[in-house]
């Protein structure tokens, strides 16, 4: 599903230059759980915006889906993410200003789904991730894990086919955490792909590989058994 | 420490210099506009206020109506001063100026210099307006025929010297020189009176047939004895006219009281108007110096307040757009033990200091625009009047005023954020959906909109009395002041332009449809005995043979007046107006009266020859009224009919004509359209600095939208950054951002448009001919508000929507 091939970043302001990504090279495949470790300023967030169609690399090949994607512009790349990507992140990134429903239906609206089919659809979601009972509340209303079980929902209600999760337990206590983990487990065995990045060697195990990266390039991968 | 709360606030306004320009620069445009209004509304409210005993002085005015012609002026008869001063000891004085002789020509070396800054006036002019003498006796002055009272500057432009006392001055008049001696020279007149004479001549000159109480011709002032309630005096002139002009009017006409007169629609009324109201309240016609209006000074005011308001707004957003990234500071301070009363003080003397460099700048900008707003309002003011004792306390207070009020809310909101939570970055922004915030835009978007449909308004009315069909036609027609001096050479002068090239058509007449010419009326009847019943009052203008030809009017029945006829002396033609009056269908070929020269004669009668379509002779201000025209000699003016083009030529040439058969007299020629303009001076000032007002007031207005779209962009960082992540288009975010504002204008527009309807109704209810108020002027002004406020927002919702989401989101 995902291939890059010597992809290179390179973060420049007036005097420092900095490489986030050095000819790195990943591969994963449809419905596989990848996570990714390293220590901070390894490259790993800036790995996963370029896989998110949110930022461009500098050089390289990204292939999403069998199609060469790296020299996107702004508008496929947003077209594409809208469709085919959800994302978690640690601090949730709910908007205040509306409600659990509003948040969840949003990627709906920016892909064009009918009022009725939206409501169908948000409902649906809410549900299965149980906090329906919420859905008229808005975010500062609700405790960090109900805020990161909002943000999963919305992540998977357009079902995009690559979920990717930025350290999404990071503001979560270890019961809230769990949960989470465990949502994304379930999303993972209905076939969706999902690559996270993470500090948590707990949280990791969830996945069936883990990418360790240093300096902007891989050096390890460990499959799980 | 109050040395550590200037320095961090010149290095908080130094670190930000964009949003510190923009913050100064608004306020000191406001301050700017307030100052130069604060200045002009001084000006006007200063008006005869510095005469001694301006509180005991009172002009009356006269109301008559007779026969479907309303008088509104100044004027009273000659009798009624005296004769209100033998009956009622509440009269300390009187005094009476006499001006209908215009303009005077007095001798400087060889030639005549025209001086129009003169009147004659009682002796007992100084006695009611104790001006300061600075050489003769004021008191005195004018008891003699051929004296002659003038200013300071006068005598210095005459004699180059104030000692003039005892010299003489030479008067043209017609053929005859008369030698004035000069008894008094006084200070100048200051320039917020509502006189402004250079010469005051001896009433005793006046060639007057003295002792007509129902000729209007003088300006009569009563100088009341202290304690007199002058509403309760005017009852006396009930008593007047009974015991006084009853009696007069009865040898003319058949009526036995007032009340019949009354009872038939027409009416003779006086009243008092204090003086220090005349130059703000008069709407009566023929006042000395063109008046000022209370509507004006009121709308003003209103303004230079809304103007204030809007920039000390700004300021409150702008200030508090800032705070997010004053947030940390406020914190550390905060954590360090600073109370908040501390920090409110610290935001107070930046938002102190910026407003007194606001003042500064505010001063520059005023001193340089002094000249341009003196050009469009029509006055002399300078700076230095706003160190008159007047202004100056609120001139010092104002920078702390607005200092604080703009200040005051940032402060507030500022010091009161947690400082745990500002310096962990989860501080929740708040601020929002303050709806005060929205409250304040929303004002000034009503303001604005307020002001761009009344521009729009005054603009569109003007432009109808520029386009109305006037009956006549103004253009191209040249008029040659001071006829008159010609004497015999009048016909010949004529004549003589006339063959000249791109001359078409020429008319000797003092009398013209626009300002400064001659007005004259007569009452005539249907029969030739008068009743109340038959009168009409009428404007009587004296024309030649070529006058209607001339202004381009045309006579819709009957003819004109022609020399193949021989009776056209006694001839007269109406308007249809008049004709209206008179109940004629066909009023060619009947006649009217009017009453003999002296009491006794037998009425004269006028054969009516023909109907002339109506013509707007006054301002469009006033419903027309009705005129007629006889056949005869008033040389005033001399107008021609020229074709433009050849205007350059033709003037040079007619100059030279005037110059050898008018030898020493001063030639000067005018357009005729631009006396028409004339007429409208004071709403086109109004427009002119309406215009310049909406502007403004839309500048400063966008400078703190500007100011307030960077600081929803930068609330709003975070969510556009996530809407983009979930697929938003920076056409969706754009569009989400500028709908909120639009949604304001909207509301604004809500609001403005009631109160802009109901204003500018009020305000077009002063012209008897008037535009309606159309629709699509409100959706304009809406829209026009809505662009601008889009432009403005639009720049910032873009750079926000363009930005990369990935540095929004990022939390490590």
């Amino acid at each position: 599903m995902i291939k890059i091939t010597d992809l290179e970043k390179v973060y420049r302001t007036d005097e420092v230059e900095t490489v986030a990504l050095n000819k790195l090279s990943i591969e994963v495949k449809e419905g596989e759980f990848v996570a990714v470790m390293g220590p901070s300023g390894c490259g790993k967030s800036t790995l996963l915006n370029i896989l998110g169609l949110l930022d461009d690399p500098d050089s390289g090949s990204f292939i999403f889906n069998g199609i060469e994607v790296a020299k996107f512009n702004e508008r496929k790349r947003a077209d594409l993410r809208k469709r085919n990507i959800g994302f978690v992140f640690q601090s949730f990134n709910l908007i205040d200003e509306l409600t659990v429903f509003e948040n969840v239906e949003l990627p709906l609206i920016y892909t064009g789904v009918k009022p009725g089919d939206r409501k169908k659809r948000v409902e649906e979601v809410l549900d299965k991730m149980q906090i329906m009972h919420r859905r008229n509340h808005y975010p500062q209303q609700l405790s960090g894990g109900q805020q990161q079980r909002v943000a999963v929902a919305r992540a998977v209600v357009n079902k995009p086919k690559l979920i990717l999760a930025d350290e999404p337990t990071g503001n979560l206590d270890s019961s809230n955490g769990n949960e989470v983990m465990q949502m994304l487990t379930d999303l993972n065995e209905q076939g969706t792909t999902i690559v996270m990045v993470t500090h948590s060697e707990h949280d990791a195990r969830y996945s069936h590989r883990i990418i360790r990266m240093l300096d902007g390039q891989t050096v390890l991968e460990n499959i799980m058994v | 420490m109050i040395k550590n709360y200037f320095k961090v606030a010149f290095r908080n306004l130094w670190k930000n210099k964009g949003y510190s320009a923009i913050n100064i620069f608004g306020l000191a445009a406001g301050l700017a506009t307030c100052l130069l209004i604060t200045l002009f509304i001084t000006d006007e409210l200063s008006y005869d206020r510095h005469v001694k005993n301006a509180d005991r002085i009172f002009r009356i005015n006269s109301d008559i109506r007779f026969g479907g012609g309303d008088l509104h002026m100044t004027q009273t008869s000659d009798m009624m001063g005296p004769l209100l001063k033998k009956d009622y000891p509440q009269v300390e004085e009187y005094t009476r100026l006499y001006t209908n002789d215009g303009d005077k020509l007095i001798k400087k070396g060889n030639e005549f210099i025209n001086e129009s800054h003169v009147t004659n006036a009682d002796s007992t002019f100084f006695s009611v307006f104790k001006l300061p003498a600075i050489g003769g006796d004021t008191k005195t002055a004018l008891n003699e025929p051929n004296t002659v009272v003038v200013t300071e500057s006068t005598a210095k432009k005459y004699f180059n010297d104030v000692n003039v006392v005892g010299k003489y001055i030479e008067v043209r008049n017609g053929e005859t020189i008369t030698p004035y001696k000069i008894t008094a020279v006084i200070k100048d007149i200051r320039k917020e009176s509502h006189f402004n004479f250079d010469f005051i001549f001896s009433m005793k000159n006046v060639d007057y047939q003295w002792g007509q109480l129902t000729s209007h011709n003088f300006i009569t002032y009563l100088l009341l004895k202290p304690g007199t309630d002058y509403r309760a005096f005017e009852k006396n002139f009930t008593q007047y006219t009974n015991k006084y002009v009853l009696p007069y009017v009865q040898q003319f006409i058949r009526i036995s009281s007032m009340d019949e007169l009354k009872k038939s629609g027409n009416k003779l009324e006086y009243s008092l108007m204090p003086l220090t109201r005349i130059h703000l309240y008069s709407d009566y016609s023929f006042e000395i110096t063109p008046p000022g209006s209370i509507q004006y000074v009121y709308i003003f005011s209103a303004v230079a307040l809304f103007i204030l308001l809007l920039a000390c707004i700004n300021f409150m957003n702008l200030s508090t757009a800032r705070s997010a990234k004053r947030a940390k500071e406020v914190g550390i301070r905060k954590v360090l033990g600073t109370e908040r009363r501390t920090l409110i003080t610290q935001f107070l003397v930046e938002s102190t200091i910026t407003a007194g460099i606001s003042l500064i700048i505010g001063l520059a900008i005023c001193y340089l625009v002094l000249p341009l707003f003196n050009d469009i309002a029509a006055k002399s003011l300078s700076l230095k009047d706003l160190l008159g004792i007047q202004i100056l306390p609120f001139l010092l207070l104002l920078p702390f005023v607005v200092g604080v009020l703009a200040g005051s809310y940032p402060a507030l909101f500022l010091s009161r954020f947690r400082p745990i939570a500002v310096l962990k970055g989860t501080m929740s922004t708040g601020f929002k959906k303050s709806n005060l915030r929205n409250g304040l835009v929303i004002f000034q978007f009503a303001t604005s909109i307020l002001l761009i449909i009344g521009t729009i308004v005054v603009y569109n009315q003007l432009r109808y009395i520029q386009t109305k069909k006037l009956g006549f036609n103004k253009d191209q027609v040249l008029i040659i002041d001071r006829a008159y001096a010609l004497n015999n050479n009048i016909a010949a002068f004529k004549n003589e332009v006339l063959a000249m090239q791109g001359v078409s058509s020429g008319t000797i007449s003092s009398f013209l449809p626009v300002t400064n010419s001659s007005r004259s009326d007569n009452t005539f009847s249907k029969e030739a005995v008068m009743n109340t019943e038959n009168g009409v009052d009428m404007q009587t203008w004296t024309v030649d043979y070529d006058y209607i030809r001339t202004m381009g009017m045309e006579i819709v029945k009957g003819r004109n007046f022609s020399k193949d006829y021989g009776a056209d002396s006694n001839a007269i033609l109406i308007t249809e107006t008049t004709s209206r009056l008179l109940g004629y269908d066909d009023p060619v070929g009947k006649r009217i009266y009017a009453p003999g020269n002296n009491p006794g004669d037998p009425s004269i009668v006028f054969p009516i020859i023909g109907v002339i379509k109506d013509f707007h002779f006054e301002s469009l201000r006033q419903k027309l009224g009705p005129l007629c025209m006889r056949l005869g000699s008033q040389p005033g003016l001399a107008s021609f009919k020229i074709d433009a083009a050849n205007s350059a030529n033709l003037i040079p040439q007619i100059e030279k004509r005037w110059k050898s058969l008018a030898p020493g007299m001063p030639f000067s020629y005018r357009f005729m359209s631009d006396s028409f303009d004339e007429m409208y001076r004071s709403e086109q000032r109004a427009g002119t600095i309406a215009v310049v007002f909406s502007v403004l007031a839309i500048l400063i207005a966008c400078l703190g939208l500007f100011g307030l779209a960077t600081y929803m962009a930068e609330q709003r960082t975070k969510e556009i950054g996530v809407r983009k992540v979930l697929g938003a288009s920076v056409s969706n975010i754009v569009f989400m951002l500028s709908g909120d504002f639009a949604r304001l204008v909207l509301i604004g527009a809500v609001i403005a448009f009631p109160v802009a309807w109901f204003a500018m109704n009020k305000w077009l209810q002063d012209f008897a001919y008037r535009i309606n108020i159309g629709w699509w002027i409100f959706i304009a002004a809406a829209l026009i508000t809505m662009l601008i406020a889009l432009c403005t927002v639009v720049f910032q919702a873009v750079k926000a929507a363009v930005a990369n989401p990935v540095k929004s989101l990022r939390t490590e």
